[in-house]
């Protein structure tokens, strides 16, 4: 393929030298190719390096780590031989230093390794973010050679996100649980599932032990009621604190969020919540390509690798677009309920301030953002 | 230079060492060679499959893994109660018990990593664990802490033998002055290992089962406990097939401390045991089904009540000086004991945690064979690094290496 | 031995004032989750974000009704054939009789009971191309929200607060919401039960 129209940006770990000693991109050493008989014009593979350089910069040399704790860039490359020695990247290390491998590859290779040493999300900056995004994108592509959408879209001012939920109004149809499922590529083989619904007797209160949630009757059944569980974004979420190494946290629109990449699969977090709110990928998860939604975010939908943490995410890729999640959208009944907690005039705040609502458990104290009302 | 030299010919008159012994040691190495190569294999399944060939699953979401990683950091811990006596107070009885008390830390700590590195999802990206390379979330995750502690209690305890045993290699005295210091350091590391690892539970408002205020302090008795009972037996077995000299004395000695500990231990158990019977909440549910089972789900009966009478019987056993001192009661009592608070410090402890889920759902843990054999391999490295290391050392003790300055 | 202890003191001095100094974490300056939704809302600037987009395709007309002004669908243009006059020329009782082709012979009404309601409690039978209320005002097709809500007061307020129906677009203003009809079938509006959507084979066998 040609790097003139590459919508990427690549290290050139191998490909460096050629440019020092002058060849071109047809390998050869001598002017046989064409692009040095001019030297008075820029080659086309010169001015990309010159367009890169201009636009990306010192980007190159920047990254998570760099953010992070302003490690320099010697101690970087030492840490990168070091565990390139180690085979820890093991695939990533093994193409990357075959010098035989097609271009394609090495690039995948390329990405691979970056993918591999890059930052903590939480910390990078917008260009960072959209990097590794493109990289995603583009990793995506070569391997399946379909094209996503992926977005790295930020927190917008002045939202923070709340859901309240009609417990009289939900009838236990699951459209929201397959609407889910389909709109945040869940492993199928495992039959993931972010959403609970719990069938549970008129007149016994909230008796979860004795509730059903794996239902499969006509519903709604007779003398019942139902309630939908998922994560519940805790405004003070005990996951997030106990996270290790930060792949998980809080941000500024009140989405409880995970970086997929970062996380290290202790499961620390999900001992932690008190809501059932997590899902671990116990194995590779994997999504019929023709079902795969590819319309993505980098922290919402975008395909997980196995042993990860992953969760709701209040459809992140859908509501920082200003959609309903897709549970909202797909209740038929209108149970569901999702806004903007800091907009006086919204509905989820009208329901707040006019609706006898209740959270569960509210006694720990994690001020979940997930109110369940009645007519 | 000369350290440096010194250093190298330890090292190589250590490896002499442990190539060299017995038929009997032979056939012991290659057991736990053995054990370990099916160990990695296990693992390697792992790797390729992901954890979802273990037993855990998102109800119970730690198993096996980190029921032996929560055990071990109590038998770290425990080197240390022999510590504090011979380095400061200067009682020799326990002097030929410590090393081999330290190298039992070591071996258990290093058994703690290789537990904890087996139960994550994503080891190829471990280092982002590693702070100043990753983003490390102290103080607000108490397992950031864990890894503090552990490491440094890994460093102290490897540190502070070397010191002594390098000292002696060329054959002079180490000096108190500089030991001390850290000896006491590790003191108190001890507890805080211990205290650390039970906040790890503990300050998990989700589950009620281990957000109890006696975990912390009970994980220390039953440690001190378990701990010294697993010094007594190596000792024991040492004794029988080394030259290495241990005193009855020093026997005796190591189990009064496992008598107390486990009569603590018990008293706490009652407490324990009283809070969630008398007055069950909803939050005792835990505890009935470890003890009872619940909904019909039981599959930690058998261990609990194997643990319960065991724990009775060895506490009863060696509170009674009579019995103590017949060194075959206190063997039996004390591998009983550990057998018991293997089974209630980790199976006991981290399932029932998880049972029944946040929403009252009951899923059973059994661990597979692969998650087995992962623990087994990694119990066989455990004693594997111990039986290197206490063959260097009780070859130091003896005289029998000493570093030779003429000799090339 | 002096100065190991005073080792010992200070570094137990140390991580004592560490475990004091980490565990006064309390940044956050509210006391729960409302409060700070008060305290933050209270300077609302608005967000740039829109569902007009999301709303294409749908015409919808504005409504103010107590205080709430949001869009519903337009719902004439829904009816299949409307005007209805277009059908009904003559009185009902005429098109009765006559050797016509019957027309709403599916239409069974199963609200309320027969004593309370038939059709011309909210059709008008002198103008087709109406609903009329209870005390015979008459009423828009595209507002027939205000002949439920003659009933249905409660399911009203809580309509007109958004509590109740389901918002069309997305979360972000412009509000639009469904109003009763797109919902509930005005003859039948109960919802129909059936099975749920999925079943996960998984869960049972985790359970055993
Ligand atoms: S519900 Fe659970 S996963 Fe979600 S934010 Fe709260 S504690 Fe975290
Ligand atoms: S599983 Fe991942 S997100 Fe959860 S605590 Fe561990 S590293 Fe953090």
């Amino acid at each position: 393929m040609s790097r003139s129209n590459k919508k990427w940006f690549s290290l050139n770990l191998s490909r460096k030298q050629n440019d020092d000693s002058g060849t071109c991109g047809c390998g050869k050493t001598s002017g046989g190719c064409g692009s040095h008989s001019n030297d008075a014009e820029m080659s086309e593979e010169e001015f990309y390096h010159a367009a890169v350089n201009a636009s990306i910069g010192d980007e190159r040399e920047k990254d998570g780590f760099d953010q992070v704790f302003d490690v320099k860039m010697d101690r970087r490359t030492a840490f990168r031989k070091l565990a390139a020695s180690l085979l820890i990247g093991a695939g990533a290390v093994n193409t990357s230093c075959s010098m035989l491998s097609s271009d394609e590859s090495k690039e995948k290779a390329q990405i691979d390794w970056e993918e591999q040493f890059k930052g903590n999300y939480k910390l990078m900056t917008d260009d960072e973010k959209k990097n590794t995004v493109d990289r995603l994108v583009r990793s995506y592509q070569l391997r399946t050679g379909k094209t996503i959408s992926m977005s790295s879209k930020n927190a917008e001012e002045d939202v923070l996100f709340g859901y309240a939920f009609n417990i009289s109004k939900c009838q236990g149809y699951m459209d929201c649980v397959s609407a889910c499922v389909k709109e945040n590529n869940q492993d199928r083989n495992s039959q993931m599932q972010y959403i609970r619904i719990h069938e549970m007797k008129d007149g016994e209160g909230l008796k979860f032990d004795e509730a059903d949630d794996n239902y499969y009757h006509e519903v709604p059944a007779e003398g019942h009621f139902y309630l939908g569980t998922q994560c519940f974004h805790c405004d003070n979420p005990p996951c997030v604190e106990v996270c290790p190494v930060q792949a998980t946290w809080r941000e500024d629109d009140g989405l409880v969020v995970v970086d997929y990449d970062w996380c290290v699969g202790c499961r620390y977090c999900m001992a932690a919540c008190p809501y059932d709110g997590r899902r671990f990928n116990w194995s590779k998860p994997e999504v019929p390509e023709e079902e795969v939604n590819h319309n993505q975010h980098y922290l919402g939908n975008r395909m997980r690798k196995k042993g990860v943490m992953e969760k709701c995410t209040f459809c992140v890729q859908r509501s920082r677009e200003g959609k309903n999640p897709a549970c909202v959208e797909a209740c038929p009944t209108g149970a569901r309920i999702f806004g903007n907690l800091l907009d006086p005039n919204s509905t989820i705040r009208w329901v707040l301030e006019n609706k006898k609502v209740f959270r569960l458990k509210e006694d720990l104290g994690t001020e979940p953002k997930f109110w369940y009302f009645m007519d | 230079m000369k350290q440096l030299k010194v250093f190298r010919s330890l090292v190589k008159d250590s490896f002499d060492v442990v190539t060299h012994g017995t038929v009997k040691y032979h056939i012991w190495m290659g057991f736990l060679t053995f054990m370990m190569l099916v160990g990695m294999y296990c693992y390697s399944i792992q790797l390729n499959e992901g954890l979802s060939v273990t037993g855990m699953t998102d109800r119970v979401s730690w198993g096996l893994y980190i029921s032996n990683f929560t055990f071990l950091v109590g038998v770290a811990a425990a080197a240390v109660m022999l510590v504090m006596p011979t380095y400061v107070l200067h009682d020799v009885d326990f002097k030929q018990a410590v090393l081999i008390g330290e190298g039992l830390a070591v071996a258990a700590l290093i058994m703690c990593l290789a537990f904890v590195i087996a139960d994550m999802g994503g080891p190829s990206v471990l280092w982002h664990m590693i702070p100043g390379l990753g983003v490390f979330n102290f103080p607000n995750s108490m397992l950031t802490w864990d890894v503090i502690v552990l490491n440094g209690y890994l460093f102290l305890n490897i540190t502070i033998p070397f010191y002594i045993l390098f000292r002696h290699y060329q054959g002079k005295e180490a000096k108190s002055k500089v030991y001390v210091p850290g000896a006491i350091l590790s003191v108190f590391w001890a507890v805080g290992i211990h205290l650390v690892t039970a906040f790890l539970y503990q300050g998990l408002q989700a589950r009620p089962f281990w957000n109890n205020a006696l975990l912390g302090p009970r994980f220390l008795a039953s440690a001190f406990a378990a701990g010294p009972a697993l010094i007594i037996l190596v000792l024991a077995i040492i004794r029988n097939f080394t030259a290495f000299k241990i005193e009855d004395k020093t026997l005796k000695k190591i189990a009064m401390v496992v008598t107390v500990a486990a009569q603590i231990n018990l008293i706490m158990l009652i407490s324990e045991l009283f809070k969630e019977f008398y007055a069950p909440t909803h939050h005792s549910e835990s505890a009935y089904y470890l003890f009872f089972g619940l909904h019909g789900k039981d599959a930690l009966l058998p261990w609990i009540w194997t643990a319960i009478p065991l724990n009775v019987l060895a506490t009863v056993l060696l509170t009674f000086h009579k019995l103590r001192n017949n060194p075959k009661i206190l063997y039996f009592s004390c591998f009983i004991l550990f057998v018991a608070i293997w089974i209630e410090k980790g199976f006991g402890l981290i399932v029932p945690g998880f049972i029944p889920g946040p929403y009252g759902k009951i899923a059973e843990y059994t661990p597979t064979g692969v998650e087995i054999g992962v623990t087994l391999g990694i119990w066989a490295l455990g004693a594997f690094v111990f039986t290197v290391l206490a063959k260097t050392a009780i070859g130091i003790e003896l005289g029998e290496l000493r570093f030779k300055n003429n000799k090339n | 031995m002096m100065s190991s202890s005073l080792f010992v003191n200070r570094s137990l001095c140390l991580i004592v004032f560490c475990m004091v100094f980490f565990s006064c974490k309390h940044e956050d300056k509210y006391h729960g989750v409302m409060e700070k939704i008060e305290a933050e809302g209270e300077h609302y600037q608005g967000v740039s974000l829109s569902s007009e987009n999301y709303l294409e395709g749908v015409d919808t007309i504005l409504i103010s009704e107590g205080g709430h002004t949001f869009l519903i669908p337009e719902r004439k243009n829904q009816i299949k054939l409307y005007a209805c006059t277009e059908c009904h020329s003559k009185p009902l009782a005429e098109m009765q009789e006559g050797d016509i082709k019957k027309a709403h012979w599916d239409i069974k009404i199963v609200h309320a009971n027969e004593k309370a309601m038939n059709c011309v409690t909210c059709h008008n039978p002198s103008n087709m191309d109406e609903l009329r209320s209870v005390t015979g005002m008459s009423i828009d097709f595209d507002n027939s929200y205000n002949l439920c809500s003659q009933c249905h007061s409660k399911q009203f307020e809580d309509w007109k607060g958004g509590a109740h129906g389901k918002r069309i677009g997305g979360w972000a203003p412009p509000r639009a919401s469904m109003t009763c009809v797109n919902c509930h079938n005005p003859h039948q509006p109960h919802f129909e039960s059936r099975w749920p959507a999925r079943f996960n084979t998984q869960k049972v066998k985790e359970r055993e």
